[in-house]
């Protein structure tokens, strides 16, 4: 049995060179779909995990900041820290003192010149309140609760116009939710079509390979070859063809992934444009496996419509 | 062998049956012709035997087997149970004599030993253990014909179809193709043979069954193509 097997194996890859040899044209034009449409379906999972963990940075830093007057009432603030701390969508708050907050500025933009600060008379910083969420994405209905609430109007920096006593980046975030949704609709159409393309032209290179082999094929009907050893030699053609298509599209993917990432992301530091080695092995192995059911569904398109067995 | 009852087939709704309500039983080794005109029904009754048809009527028994009732992923194992021949031959020609009969073997999975075994020893038989490095269009057509019996009879098969062997040959080529089936059927090999070949059949004196717009109009032993025409 088993040198029967090894009888069949090198059968099916003889076959699939010569059928390969026989009609490169149309090979060529499956693999090079293929690849295309692997490659967009690398660089949109790549660049989504990527975009994920861009936006993920500014969901961390998407916290609520209420600034406080000089001189609020310290029961006051501590009610309105209790308020804060009773609402379930609220993760932690945090009192920022003016002193604090000072000392915070001068640590995060003027390291190379305290002098500035030093040369002021008075603190111009207010204290703060820092809330953090358990969801960003709550942070519009936080903050609407929180404009509506008394010991909010009694400790807010401007009483006037308390709206301007808050500060957080929902605007930021909602931009960015839909620019990931509108990069991964495009994408998902693109390889979509991109896929309908690529099957067609498996479809097209495994017809004409059964076409060129039809008078084999008519022999082994005749003769009681089983469906399967027919039939595998073209599901092998489709898969060898879409392999080749997912390991080009590698090549190129490793290509972006160790030289354009790097310098892109020392173009761009303020941003975490880095990706892990097992995110890039995912994307390879999610191609290799949709490269392997393009090929498979190519050709059982073809065998289905042109081989009769 | 062969068992069919009341087997009718018809390819276009309201139009003349291919076979109409035939009944024929053919015993294990014997040798059989089947006559008849051009659309007589002698195509599609070897077809049926293979079960590249099924019957719109009827029942077929091939080898024990019930073809009406076969699971279509066992029809390749009765095949190899048939060996087949044809008027056009159908050898591969980029492929040699050896390589022709070795692909027949090759393709139901023998292995190398069996393949280098029995495909010289079939050469033997039909007498082309010389011509085995040739390919088909350096043969003549008997000598082609005889390349496909070969591949139809070296898995040994116990019952071997041929539709219209001779169909292309000259009556001298011809007779020696039919005491070549006629030595397959002395090992033993159950043979069917489709022909219109008159003289032939005439001078073999085996079992004729004649068909006629898809009827057995007679089927006797030792017969003769015919009488009137």
């Amino acid at each position: 049995m088993s040198t029967a097997m090894a009888i069949n194996f090198g059968y099916f890859m003889k076959e699939s060179a010569v059928s390969f040899r026989r009609n490169w044209v149309m090979s060529l034009g499956a693999i090079i779909t293929i690849y295309l449409s692997l490659l967009l379906v690398g660089v949109s999972l790549g660049s989504g995990m990527l975009l994920g963990q861009v936006v993920e940075s500014f969901e961390d830093k998407v916290s609520i900041r209420l600034f406080l007057k000089d001189g609020a009432p310290a029961e006051q603030v501590d009610a309105m820290q209790a308020e804060l701390l009773a609402n379930e969508m609220v993760d932690t708050v945090v009192y920022t003192s003016k002193e604090q907050a000072l000392e915070d500025f001068k640590q995060r933009l003027m390291q190379d010149s305290p002098e500035v600060i030093e040369s002021l008379a008075s603190n111009p910083l207010p204290a703060s309140l820092d809330i953090d969420l358990k969801d960003p994405r709550n942070v519009s209905m936080v903050v609407e609760q929180i404009k509506a609430s008394q010991n909010f109007l009694a400790v807010a920096d401007r009483p006037d116009d308390p709206a301007k006593s808050l500060e957080y980046g929902q605007e930021v975030v909602e931009k960015l939710f839909t620019v990931t949704r509108i990069i991964r609709l495009v994408s998902i159409v693109f390889v979509g079509m991109l896929a309908v393309i690529s099957l067609i032209f498996i479809n097209n290179a495994i017809r004409i390979a059964i076409y060129a082999r039809r008078k084999e094929i008519a022999i082994m009907r005749l003769v009681g070859a089983s469906n399967w050893f027919i039939r595998t030699p073209f599901l092998l053609e489709g898969v060898l063809q879409s392999l080749v298509g997912a390991l080009l599209a590698i090549g190129t993917l490793s290509i972006l992934y160790f030289y354009i990432l790097p310098k892109l992301s020392e173009l761009m530091a303020f941003l975490p444009l880095t990706m892990s080695g097992g995110d890039a092995a995912q994307v390879s192995l999610v191609l290799v496996v949709s490269g392997i059911v393009m090929g498979v569904g190519g050709a059982m398109l073809a065998m289905r419509r042109y081989l009769r067995v | 062998m062969i068992s069919m009852r009341n087997v009718s087939k018809i390819y276009v709704p309201n139009k003349p049956p291919a076979l109409d309500d035939c009944t024929v039983e053919i015993e294990q080794g014997e040798f059989v012709f089947l006559v008849g005109h051009s659309g007589s029904g002698k195509s599609t009754f070897i077809r049926l035997l293979l079960r590249e048809l099924l019957p719109t009527k009827g029942q077929i028994v091939v080898a024990g087997q019930d073809l009406t009732r076969m699971k279509s992923w066992k029809v390749p194992f009765l095949r190899r149970n048939i060996g087949c021949v044809f008027q056009d031959f159908k050898l591969l020609p980029n492929k040699t004599t050896y390589e022709n009969i070795a692909f027949a073997l090759e393709v139901i999975g023998r292995s190398k030993h069996v393949i280098r075994t029995q495909v010289p020893e079939v050469l033997r038989l039909v007498g082309l253990e010389e011509k085995m490095e040739s390919y088909p269009d350096e043969l003549s057509g008997g000598e082609q014909q005889r390349v496909s019996i070969a591949r139809a009879f070296v898995n040994r098969p116990p019952l071997l179809l041929a539709d219209e062997p001779t169909g292309n040959l000259d009556p001298a080529t011809s007779l020696g193709i039919m005491s070549l089936l006629n030595r397959i059927n002395k090992t033993g090999t159950t043979v069917l043979v489709a022909t219109h070949d008159r003289e032939m059949v005439d001078s073999m004196r085996k079992r004729v069954i004649a068909l006629e717009g898809g009827k057995v109009i007679r089927d006797q032993d030792r017969g003769v193509y015919g009488y009137g025409d």
